[in-house]
């Protein structure tokens, strides 16, 4: 049986986490939760996932700073895709700038989501 | 013991009466302190133990709702699990505080996803008959109870309760009238501007420059007829429409921009100058040249610059006789024209000018003799 991929998802809104969790299960995949960037970093570290999910704006370590941790840091190439909400325009660039791999506006829709998680872990 | 509390009294009763007054007054802020302190506790304990609450139920109500989202058949029915979980926040929104929790909650997850899970809270939020909460709220006396009504209204896109909000259109409290003019041009695009026809009050700057950043927001851009909007009594109207006649390039409205040049307010006919400069209207310059002197200051620097985008060879004589004009801006105008103007043209013109002036002389000479 082939383990299932991991994917660590950077998320402050529970409501919202929950449900990419649900939904990201759902396909086969084994989400690890975290509602700061601090805690992101800690299960990236410990766990080397094979995708991160993360907002811009978080608590403690922002999104910019996770990217930057796994790139500069860590040395790791997986693919990040980054969510951000309107008028963090600047802030996407940055994380490209980073290293983000995409990004998604917010609101989103969670199976535009899916497909372009299986596009870039395929 | 008793002697201590004896020897007390009989010091406080003999002592002088500024003494007594001290240490009533000392005694009457520690009393004072003591219950503030009692009350301070209770009140911090209350808020904790609300917000303890609250932070239960708002994690069950997520629960709640993920569940009837992933409990669906994907034949868009409900089925006996989703109205098991229906019925149950139904219960639940009887109670102000529950249903401020999972209202939050919807609204949380409802911000975020797009696509058929928004649709699918949405209709959570009417089956739950949360709708009704919030139309509720429209009657209340309290305007910040009603401004809150509308505002969920707003965001839950809910077109029913329409009729019910623009009779607030006039409220006294500009705050209820911002929430309704947000409801009706949020939800309603374009014809929502339908309320400009009935507002008494005046449209704020930062009303009018939020209300033009949600209509720019949308994919479709047909904007309907402003003319009514720009022969409107309350000239907060009419600076709105004039902004959207720049914005949305309304050129059909030129002969009703030209009548507003002569219009009481100022500020209309300042803008007016601006929109008609934006929309090269070529039939303000004249107009406005020959009543160059009874305009006001803010008018005339209004029209130099339209004349730095709009002149013809005819003006030249008019822009240079400003060329040392008192008002500085309006002389960097003229300059910044001549600048921009061809050397040979401007010469041209000018030997023109003279010709014109010297004929003129001599024709007088010849009379006069």
């Amino acid at each position: 049986m082939i383990p299932a991929k991991k994917i660590v998802l950077a998320e402050d809104n529970s409501i919202l986490s929950l449900l990419l969790k649900f939904k990201l299960e759902k396909e086969g995949y084994k989400i690890l939760v975290a509602e700061n960037g601090k805690r992101a970093i800690e299960l990236i570290e410990e766990n080397n996932p094979e995708l991160i999910l993360t907002d811009v704006m978080m608590p403690f370590v922002s999104g910019l700073e996770v990217i930057s941790h796994v790139r500069n840091k860590l040395n790791l190439l997986i693919p990040i895709i980054v969510f951000s909400s309107a008028g963090q325009e600047e802030m996407v660039l940055t994380a490209f700038n980073l290293g983000a791999t995409d990004f998604m506006s917010k609101p989103f829709s969670p199976n535009e989501l899916i497909i372009r998680i299986k596009r870039l872990l395929n | 013991m008793e002697d201590f509390y004896h020897i007390i009294v009989n010091l406080f009763f003999n002592a002088p009466v500024f003494i007594k007054i001290t240490v009533l007054l000392i005694i009457g802020f520690i009393l004072a302190i003591t219950v503030l302190i009692i009350y301070l506790k209770h009140i911090r304990r209350r808020l904790r133990n609300k917000e303890r609450i609250q932070a239960t139920y708002r994690k069950k109500y997520e629960s709640e709702l993920i569940s009837y989202l992933y409990s669906g058949d994907g034949d868009g029915k409900i089925n006996s699990e989703q109205q098991g979980i229906i019925n149950y926040l139904k219960k639940c929104s009887h109670n102000p505080l529950k249903r401020k929790i999972l209202v939050s909650t919807l609204l949380k997850l409802r911000n975020e996803i797009s696509g058929e899970v928004a649709d699918a809270i949405q209709n959570l939020y009417y089956q739950i008959g949360l709708e009704n909460h919030a139309a509720k709220k429209l009657k209340n006396k309290k305007w910040n109870k009603i401004a809150k009504g509308i505002l969920e209204l707003t965001q839950f896109e809910i077109k029913e309760v329409h009729d019910e909000i623009i009779l607030h259109i006039n409220h006294p409290r500009g705050e209820v009238r911002k929430e309704v003019q947000m409801y009706l041009v949020k939800i309603f695009y374009f014809d929502g501007l339908e309320f400009l026809n009935v507002i008494e009050h005046y449209l704020s700057e930062w009303d009018q420059i939020q209300l033009i950043e949600t209509l720019q927001k949308f994919e479709n851009q047909q904007i309907p007829d402003i003319n009514p909007w720009l022969k409107s009594t309350n000239d907060s109207v009419v600076l709105f429409a004039i902004k959207l006649a720049k914005i949305y390039n309304q050129s059909e409205s030129k002969d009703i921009l030209l009548g507003l040049l002569d219009h009481d307010n100022i500020l209309v006919r300042v803008n007016t100058i601006d929109v008609l400069n934006n929309l090269y209207v070529t039939e303000a310059v004249p107009i406005l040249k020959e009543n160059f002197s009874k305009l006001s200051i803010e008018e005339q620097i209004a029209f130099f610059s339209m004349l730095e985008n709009i002149h013809h060879n005819n003006d030249i004589k008019f822009i240079f006789e400003n060329i040392n004009n008192k008002n500085f801006e309006i002389k960097v105008s003229a300059n910044n024209i001549m600048k921009a103007l061809n050397i040979e043209k401007l010469n041209a013109v000018m030997i023109e000018a003279f010709e014109s002036e010297t004929s003129e002389s001599s024709d007088f000479i010849t009379i006069a003799s």
